[in-house]
């Protein structure tokens, strides 16, 4: 069996872990709310700043997660934790600024290219934790909770004992991202199945 | 048991698989110095599909691939529920929506062929091809699916070779994988399809098996190469491991070969630790250039082919050894019994994907 | 000089997203590419090569020029006044 341990949200304005509100956007503060997001988070990870949106997104949902199970690290070797993140929209928040970077700007910019590929996140996670573990990105017209059971089991079938999943909706300042954490050897948490992925994502 | 078959690809070298592996077979490559396509109107070499327009150039080849493939198995498989399709691309069709760059070309194509399920897109940079492939393979092992038809695709548009010209990672001269002179890619476009199935009666022709692979990340740098081969070492000794396939029994490695000098580095370090670096090996960018999201199927579908000739085909672009550990780089086709291979594949996002192809 | 310098710091902060480091964080003699220094990477450094053309009109063709040229705050102001004479 395994379970949906920890999950989180993040909207435009609001990020809950576990459906408690754990921050409000400060309309007031002169920070972005993803840099509000990891103030909050009181840890020192200069790369943060120089990650896209994209990146962004999946870096604090996947510092919450930890912060909610602290074990998560501890309990697994460095590959056991597999990451399945998908979206509808792709790397296109970074693709348009990439964009602009030599049509508007007149110089491609080496920095926004880099970030042009959704699975760069992956990436993010994987060297802020030093995962060695498995990777998928995929594409999706909208949120299919089908998907995740059907590659989460794949995954949990194949080596990995945990998985980092994520929705990671990113685009020109909508903010769409539920990210959950599966696990096979667990006694808490709800079943992995498709009716939980659904009342946990709420969209 | 899971096969392996059906393989095709459209790239410069022609329409179908015949074509394409005449031209390997020549060692003809689809890669020319294309006037004033860089930035800055800089003459790029490019290995560029002339014979279709750039319009839903990606939409057309999604289509063209899998007409192609219908000949080659039971076409009724295409349209059945037990039937998944995955696209592996990196940019899709950027230019027709950016901002969605693959639901147009995908609805449409979905509704030429009335398939019964969404197709799914893996879009994990340069391993999307490998990793696509191994995720079909294991939807059937896992009985969701009895079939899967695996599309690699990806077009060349401004927005990428601009990009890898500001890593200043694009080759001058046509792209040279594991030379000592290699100075980085060249960016191609072609489509490749392989279908998987869990009955080899579907297919026309003789199919093959596939070994199911692992993927794992470098945890490095989301865009260097790792310096010790970390990503790309685990992915293959999990496959390996995993289908209790022992290194004597690899006879050929189809290598990812970007050609840049830190790639090509990473690789030949991670082959060396695996106690590989002896196993004949070739990378085939050379001929199609660096097609990205395409490379891992257009490359597992010509090892296919030469494991049906059993002929190895040269690296193309190969002179002199250019890594710190030696590898056996293949620097003439020659005739030779090949019954298993290891297809590696490494990305930005340090990502590494492996699998390995039998002879039955 | 050393208005150079400071404008080069403003830029190189706000270029590469260095968010966490104010200008005064940013000795002209630290070494940029280590991470004693600010750790910089290898994008960083082709984002300077961007940055030379955008606010100094200083075309940087090959990147081992750069490396040369981008070992800290006090060579990157050299490199500028003398390719701008």
């Amino acid at each position: 069996m395994s379970f949906i341990t920890v999950y989180c949200h993040i909207d435009e304005n609001s990020c809950s872990v576990n459906g408690e509100t754990v921050l409000q956007k400060n309309e007031e503060s002169s920070d972005s709310w993803f840099k509000q997001l990891y103030k909050d988070l009181a840890i020192e990870y200069p790369k943060f700043y120089k990650m896209d949106m994209l990146s962004q997104a999946g870096f604090i949902g996947s510092e919450l997660i930890k912060r909610a199970n602290p074990d998560l690290i501890s309990n697994y070797n460095d590959d056991e934790i597999a990451l399945l993140f998908a979206n509808s929209e792709s790397s296109a928040d970074t693709d348009i600024r990439f964009k602009e970077s030599y049509l508007d700007k007149k110089t491609p910019s080496p920095s926004l290219f880099v970030y042009t590929l959704p699975n760069i996140v992956l990436g993010e996670i994987a060297i802020r934790n030093k995962w060695f573990g498995e990777n998928m990105f995929a594409v999706l017209p909208k949120f299919t909770p089908d998907f995740f059971v059907q590659y989460g089991m794949v995954l949990l079938t194949t080596g990995s004992k945990a998985v980092l999943a994520g929705w990671l909706g990113i685009l020109e300042g909508r903010v769409e991202v539920f990210l959950f954490l599966v696990e096979t050897e667990s006694n808490k948490g709800e079943p992995f199945d498709i009716e939980n992925i659904i009342k946990y994502a709420g969209f | 048991m899971i096969y392996i078959g059906a393989e095709e690809i459209i790239s410069p070298l022609g329409q179908n698989m015949e074509e394409n592996f005449q031209a390997v077979c020549e060692n003809r490559s689809g890669v020319s110095l294309i006037p004033h396509a860089g930035f800055n109107d800089e003459s790029i070499h490019l290995s560029k599909i002339t014979s279709i327009s750039s319009q839903n150039k990606f939409e057309y080849l999604l289509i063209d691939i899998l007409e192609n493939v219908l000949k080659q198995i039971d076409p009724q498989i295409v349209s059945s529920k037990k039937t998944i399709v995955i696209v592996s691309s990196t940019k899709g069709d950027l230019d027709r929506n950016i901002s969605s760059p693959f639901t147009d070309s995908i609805a449409a194509f979905a509704k030429y062929f009335k398939l019964a399920n969404e197709p799914l897109v893996v879009s994990n940079a340069c391993i999307s091809g490998v990793l696509a492939i191994n995720a079909a393979g294991n939807f059937i092992k896992t009985g969701l699916y009895d079939h899967a038809i695996v599309i690699g695709c990806d077009v060349i548009s401004d927005f990428v070779l601009y990009g890898f010209q500001s890593l200043f990672a694009v080759s001058s001269t046509p792209c040279a994988p594991f030379d000592a002179n290699r100075n980085g890619i060249t960016l191609g476009e072609g489509c490749s399809a392989v279908v998987l199935s869990n009955s080899k009666e579907i297919f026309k022709k003789t199919s093959f098996q596939l070994f199911t692979g692992r993927s794992a990340n470098d945890a490095n740098h989301i865009s260097g190469p790792s310096r010790t081969g970390e990503g790309l070492f685990r992915s293959v000794k999990k496959t390996l491991e995993q289908n209790q396939i022992s290194v004597d029994e690899i006879d050929f490695i189809s290598a990812h070969g970007t050609a840049t000098i830190f790639n090509d580095e990473m690789e030949a370090i991670a082959f060396d630790r695996l106690e590989i670096n002896d196993k004949p090996l070739n990378s085939l960018k050379g001929y199609f250039g660096h097609t990205l999201g395409a490379a891992g199927v257009i490359e597992t579908a010509i090892s296919i082919q030469m494991m049906r000739n059993n002929l190895l085909v040269k690296s193309l672009g190969y002179k002199e050894s250019g890594t710190s550990k030696t590898l056996n780089i293949a620097t003439e086709n020659k005739s030779s019994e090949l019954n298993t291979i290891l297809k590696t594949a490494s990305g930005f996002g340090g990502c590494n994907a492996s699998l390995v192809i039998r002879k039955l | 000089m050393d208005t150079l310098k400071e404008d080069l710091k403003k830029h190189i902060i706000e270029q590469l997203n260095l968010e966490d480091l104010q200008v005064s964080d940013i000795d002209d003699d630290a070494l940029l590419f280590s991470t004693d220094g600010i750790g910089l990477d290898s994008i960083d450094a082709l984002e300077l090569i961007v940055l030379m053309e955008k606010y100094y009109g200083i075309q940087v063709t090959n990147p081992e020029e750069g490396k040369v040229a981008f070992l800290s705050i006090n060579t990157m102001a050299d490199y500028i006044a003398k390719r701008r004479t």
